[in-house]
């Protein structure tokens, strides 16, 4: 009987995250970008009108390189074991943004768009 | 022998097979470039060592086996977020085992890894002061659900068939 509930409550815990999970893959944005390291902003791009660039990010003696192209933005290099933020590739979504958690640096977009307003577009 | 020195000798081996599997663990590449997300494969280990020793020895491995992960895997910057991951999951699964018998332990690792992605959201959040983070939890809830299911039935087979071999 125990295990019954337990079982509902990790099925209820999986759902919730799936759900989440589904609408953190759902929520398109263009626009503007914020780069944020160690908790403080230090660059906000507006993709829309910026040129190709790339530039590098200094925290804690780490350093993560950041390119801009296409009107996109993602981290081509970085000098930690993992390349977590590497691997993520271009920033799509205003709810997941790209992460770097040993160099504490976070890329994000600014403001998201509802889903009518991206299929629209 | 010594019993003392027994012990000391199985949590010693226990500690080298997890740390060799977290470092086999490393050498497979993560299908989801996704900060957090791993198959935690060494935790078959912490498993186990919940059930079949005492709290604090299971502890002493999982300890043990955090630190010297990090220098294998040379990525100290990670390992706050780690150790405060599987300190939450230690805790909670040394409760746990109360109440969960061995023929349920995966329901026990499952809660464990809930609990593990928890400290590790919440060190991350702490730590970077970025609460957008948070938009990566539900992933980690479900891909923690899917690995400590799968950990947790490896730890019960090994439990169950190390019984039977008695």
């Amino acid at each position: 009987m125990k295990y019954k509930v337990m079982i509902i409550i990790i099925a209820v815990i999986f759902a919730a995250g799936a759900v989440g999970t589904f609408f953190a893959l759902n929520s398109p944005a263009r626009g503007t970008v914020r780069v944020i390291s160690g908790g403080k902003v230090i660059e906000t791009i507006d993709l829309i009108s910026s040129d190709d660039r790339s530039f590098d990010v200094e925290y804690d003696g780490h350093k993560n390189t950041v390119e801009i192209r296409d009107h996109r933005v993602r981290v081509i290099s970085a000098d930690c074991p993992d390349q977590t933020c590497v691997r993520m590739g271009w920033l799509s979504s205003s709810s997941m943004p790209i992460v770097c958690l040993p160099h504490q640096l976070v890329i994000e977009y600014t403001e998201s768009l509802d889903g009518i307003d991206a299929v629209t577009r | 022998m010594n019993p003392k020195v027994k012990r000391l000798t199985e949590l010693s081996v226990l500690t080298a097979v997890a740390l060799i599997i977290f470092v086999v663990e490393l050498q497979i590449p993560n299908p989801f470039p996704i900060p957090g997300i791993k198959l935690g494969l060494a935790n078959i280990i912490t498993v186990y060592a919940i059930y079949r020793y005492k709290p604090y020895e299971a502890a002493a491995i999982t300890v043990v086996r955090l630190i010297l992960g990090a220098v294998f895997a040379g990525n100290f910057a990670a390992l706050i977020y780690s150790a405060s991951g599987a300190a939450l999951c230690l805790i909670g699964m040394l409760i746990l085992r109360r109440f969960i018998d061995e023929k349920h332990i995966w329901i026990s690792s499952v809660f464990g890894a809930i609990l593990h992605n928890t400290g590790q959201m919440a060190a991350a959040l702490i730590i970077t002061q970025t609460p957008q983070l948070l938009a990566y939890y539900p992933f980690l809830l479900v891909s923690g659900c899917l690995a400590g299911a799968f950990t947790g039935l490896c730890a019960q087979i090994v439990i169950s068939r190390l019984k039977k071999n008695k």
